[in-house]
């Protein structure tokens, strides 16, 4: 009687499948040390060890080490399109894009249906700045099989391209696809709130909140809208929210300083100012607000040095240079004033007050012929405006002082836009931003500027410099200037290490 | 009678030296005391009656030791032994709260790192630099040589507490005789019974030989004298064995000390045996103690205040000093602590309200006028900010200062938008310090908005191997290997950032990021 026992040989991948229980289970201590085990069997041969050795490796932030493991096993199996992906997808990493392209061509090749090698491509095509095939290779991945991150990708490069209405076709689609994915909604909030879509604007940012509640960028970009709608109290409450989980964030601080200055607490509204502009000193944004702050508050030497600092960084905004002008003019530099006026008016093209407040300067100057000038050019705007009737246009403040000027002038008779005209259409936007327009006013600056005008046209050339001109810019400015929070994540990287040795 | 050798005044020479003396005139007391006692033998015999030869060598003594003298409570200093070698705690892993060695999670509600400088990590820095500010320890032998060596320490570390006997050496060098007493030759018990000149003696050894056996054996011998009645002798005792790092006996004579007589000196004395066993909660209740039998004493309230700062606590440390304030409104570390921390939680005006008040009693120095400068600045009274940065960089005494002025003068030309100016700063911040990782950190700033990516990284390297406690440079280097590509540099930078600051929130999301892309196929 004998018995014959199977000779007990040694089986490669034996072990594969705890290997893989214990990778799933994120059990990767005991994962490595049955690899270890399973090598020293197979003297190095077991493919699937290496292979989960590496992706282990890789989650460990060790990706040199793991493209080595993953070139090994591209060499044990060389048939392989996974193997070839990896290793690809190592080089990615390490930030080496041309060679990853071209091991992701080879991948190709033995594996033609797979989404996942276009989207890769498509990615590192995008590093290296050639957007036509990256589009190509993405579309091609989404025709194979729709991913998110394949439609984050694509709308990224219609971004980097300029392309807005693409990138909001793109979002849509993708949001259609997965509409629980928060990033994406915010994302497509966002490109809407940027082309002045409110309405859609508002439906995305909502709903991804109720998605996620605590999303930061949703809630900043929701509190800036309503911001802008003069709900400071409402932003301010969801402000409220993400302030304790996201303590140092400047563009948070900015809006909140913001929201403060629309409910006219003006201290309050410069120590959040200032504290966002100590974390982020390279922000114009935040330096534009704190100008504009310290004009309402008549504080025209810190306006001075907030708004030039402002332009250092951001030198091509007219509006900027208006405001300086103003801060100017209050400063009793009337000659770098007009200068300044000069500047804004060249580069701002759109904006009927810079053409307005010029004209005030140069008639309070004496030099009527000029501010004759301004003053058309000022109708000529406001007139463009009407066209094309930009909602945030709140031209009430504005008509007044124009009439005023406009009389003085002399021109007042052949006004083209008047105030009875103006004020249906005014009145149909009371309803949304009735409270902003009310709650913007400076300091008194109203009167003081009719009283200024009436003087000036009664003293004619005598009259003394009006306090209120220098008041009339933030009076129709917008109430805050809401930081788009992809700039807001931008900023971080200019973050400076704060600073100040104080011993 | 004129061959009388009365002194130069007409005075009589002792009364002339004891009058020096009182003046603090300690060099020319101690030139006279050694004419005294240098007379030749035949005209001391009738000196020796006349004069007693011990008042003159007694007068010399506590004039030399008066020269060298620093007060003993704020003789703190650690060398890089009594750091690493030396384990005195009871408790290796303490609560938090509870120790002075774990820089402790930021539990005061003091400012985060993103707002405050750190020295070392997680220790923010302090209003008020003293010989026994201790910023931190290091971890390893091999990291407490690598770091800068102001980096812990006020002073530049030694291997052991070596300053101690720098301070004798130094004496050596006012007499280029050689030492005045020779302390081999000394018959110490002899000394012992006569209590006047023990314990001028006592000072000397201890403070201008800074032989502290010897200074112990005598002072060992003096008690038995006095019978163990004498407080004062108890403390010196106690005193020479924290100077040999026996720290509990030390404490057993100073409690005794303190069963005899109530002093304020001899509290301070246990309340630093106390720290150096890493006991800041005993310290603190001894402090209660003390202002209980002493109420309102500034040194008291200090220290309580102190060991709140060590405990990273600021809030409450700012309570303790506020309460200095109210007892002494001078004092110069109370209203430097509160200032700088008043500066860091958004309220520049009221720290440079502090600041001037410094101003006021008469300081004048570099750092005054360096924060002043800081905070007129950031309090927007900007006729005052450059002519206090002009006064401070002419005021700097070394080239570390200069650098500190050029470095803040730089964080001004970033908030006037003058970007070409700030580079010029930081550059010659450089210059004057070639070791100063912020300024590092930010010309790597200013080159990336330039656009020069590979000088920004060479920058953000540097200022992260000199500073491996900052967050910033790591959190930059992060950022910018992130959108080159290379993420797995990004990783190992953006988690070192998080290990120097664990709260800071764009580091987490980076991390988090950065996870999902490895986790990804």
């Amino acid at each position: 009687c004998f018995t014959v026992t199977a000779p007990d040989l040694p089986i490669l991948e034996r072990k594969n499948w705890l290997i893989y229980l214990l990778y799933v289970r994120q059990d990767y201590e005991e994962c490595k040390a049955v690899i270890k085990e399973q090598l020293q069997e197979s003297q190095g041969l077991c493919e699937y060890a290496v292979y989960v050795q590496a992706l282990i490796f890789r989650l460990e932030g060790k990706i040199q080490e793991s493209l080595e493991l993953f070139q090994t096993c591209s060499i044990l199996n060389p048939r392989s399109a996974d193997n070839l992906k990896q290793v690809a997808r190592s080089l990615f990493l390490l930030g080496k894009h041309k060679a990853a392209i071209e091991v992701y061509n080879e991948a190709s090749k033995l594996d033609e249906k797979d989404w996942e090698i276009s989207h890769n491509l498509g990615v590192c095509y995008m590093y290296l700045k050639h957007f036509n095939k990256a589009r190509d290779q993405l579309n091609n991945a989404l025709e194979l099989n729709k991913h998110d991150l394949t439609y984050m990708m694509l709308g990224k490069i219609h971004l980097l391209e300029g392309e807005t209405d693409k990138a909001i076709e793109v979002y849509k689609k993708a949001v259609e696809f997965s509409p629980e994915n928060t990033e994406l909604l915010t994302t497509l909030g966002l490109l809407y709130l940027q082309l002045g879509d409110y309405q859609r604007a508002f439906e995305h940012l909502g709903n991804a909140l109720t998605y996620e509640p605590g999303n930061y960028k949703a809630t900043l970009a929701a509190g800036s809208m309503m911001q802008a709608h003069g709900d400071f109290d409402v932003a301010l409450s969801k402000y409220k929210v993400v302030a304790t989980a996201v303590p140092e964030s400047p563009p948070l601080w900015n809006n909140i300083g913001m929201c403060f200055y629309g409910k006219k607490k003006y201290v309050a509204a410069i120590s959040c100012l200032k504290r966002a502009n100590y974390l982020a000193p390279f922000d114009w944004k935040i330096l534009y607000n704190l100008g504009l702050v310290h004009l309402t508050m008549q504080q025209y030497a810190s306006a001075f040095h907030f708004l030039s600092a402002a332009i250092n960084f951001q030198p091509k905004m007219g509006e900027l240079y208006m405001l300086l002008a103003v801060a100017l003019t209050n400063l009793n530099d009337a000659e770098n004033a007009k200068r300044s006026y000069e500047q804004a008016a060249a580069l701002d093209k759109s904006n009927p007050l810079v053409n307005l407040n010029y004209a005030v300067l140069l008639y309070n100057q004496g030099d009527k012929k000029g501010a004759l000038c301004q003053y058309q050019e000022m109708e000529r705007k406001v007139n463009a405006l009407k066209e094309s009737s930009t909602p945030d246009f709140d031209p009430e403040k504005m008509v007044e002082v124009a009439q005023k000027m406009g009389v003085a002038l002399q021109v007042g008779e052949s006004l083209v836009w008047t105030k009875p005209s103006k004020e249906s259409k005014s009145k149909q936007k009371a309803a949304g931003s009735g409270k902003s327009s009310s709650s913007q006013q400076p300091l008194g600056s109203n009167q003081a500027l009719g009283q200024a005008m009436s003087s000036a046209a009664g003293y004619g050339k005598t009259m003394q410099l009006p306090t209120g001109a220098g008041a009339a810019a933030p009076a129709a400015k917008p109430p805050s200037l809401p930081l788009e929070p992809e700039s807001g994540s931008e900023a971080s990287p200019e973050e400076t290490s704060a600073p100040p040795e104080a011993e | 009678c004129c061959s009388c050798p009365a002194g130069r005044m007409g005075l009589d020479p002792l009364f002339h030296a004891w009058s020096y003396f009182r003046r603090r005139k300690f060099r020319q007391c101690s030139e006279l005391c050694s004419e005294l006692l240098e007379r030749p033998p035949g005209n001391q015999m009738f000196y020796f009656l006349l004069y007693p030869v011990q008042a003159a060598w007694s007068l010399k003594t506590r004039a030399l030791t008066e020269m060298v003298y620093v007060d003993e409570i704020d003789m703190d200093q650690e060398g890089i032994a009594e750091m690493m070698l030396d384990e005195n705690a009871v408790a290796q892993v303490a609560r938090p709260g509870t120790s002075l060695k774990l820089p402790g999670t930021s539990q005061g509600g003091g400012p985060s790192p993103a707002v405050r400088p750190v020295t070392q990590s997680g220790r923010p820095i302090t209003g008020f630099v003293r010989p026994s500010t201790q910023s931190g320890r290091p971890s390893t032998m091999e990291q407490a040589i690598r770091t800068p060596r102001t980096g812990l320490t006020a002073r530049p570390i030694t291997s052991a507490s070596g300053r101690y006997g720098r301070l004798g050496t130094a004496s050596m060098l006012t007499n280029p005789d050689g030492p005045f007493i020779n302390l081999s030759r000394l018959n110490l018990a002899k000394y012992a019974q006569k209590p006047k000149l023990a314990k001028a003696l006592f000072e000397y050894i201890f403070y201008h030989e800074n032989d502290v056996k010897n200074a112990l054996d005598l002072a060992a011998l003096a008690t038995e004298h006095a019978q163990f009645k004498d407080w004062w002798w108890k403390v010196q005792i106690g005193k020479c064995y924290y100077r040999l790092g026996l720290f509990r006996e030390a404490e057993k004579q100073f409690k005794s000390a303190l069963k005899q007589q109530d002093m304020v000196d001899t509290i301070l004395y246990l309340a630093k045996v106390y720290l150096r066993l890493d006991q800041p909660v005993t310290a603190m209740n001894l402090f209660k103690q003390g202002l209980d039998r002493f109420p309102g004493e500034v040194t008291l309230i200090c220290g309580i205040a102190r060991i709140h700062e060590e405990m990273n606590n600021i809030s409450s440390a700012a309570e303790y000093y506020k309460d200095v304030l109210k007892q002494d409104n001078t004092h110069v570390e109370a209203i430097a602590c509160i200032g700088s921390n008043h500066f860091y939680s958004d309220q520049p005006e009221i720290a440079l309200r502090f600041y001037r008040r410094l101003l006021q009693m008469g300081v004048y120095n570099c750092q005054l006028f360096n924060n002043l400068g800081l905070c007129c600045f950031y309090a927007q009274q900007y006729d005052m900010t450059l002519s206090s940065f002009e006064r401070a960089l002419f005021l700097a005494e070394n080239e570390e200062e200069t650098a500190d002025v050029w470095y803040n003068l730089g964080h001004v030309a970033v908030g006037i938008g003058d970007l070409n100016l700030a580079y010029q700063c930081f550059k010659l911040t450089l210059v004057n310090n070639n070791n100063y990782a912020e300024a590092y950190n930010n010309l790597a700033v200013l080159e990336m908005q330039k656009g020069h990516i590979e000088q920004a990284r060479a920058l953000l390297q540097t200022a992260s191997s000199l500073a491996p406690h900052m967050y910033e440079p790591h959190f930059n280097f992060a950022i910018l290997s992130e959108k080159v590509g290379d993420l797995q540099r990004s990783y190992t930078s953006a988690q070192k950032s998080e290990e120097a600051f664990p709260g800071h929130v764009d580091t987490q999301q980076l991390l988090k990021q950065l996870k999902q892309h490895f986790a990804m196929l």
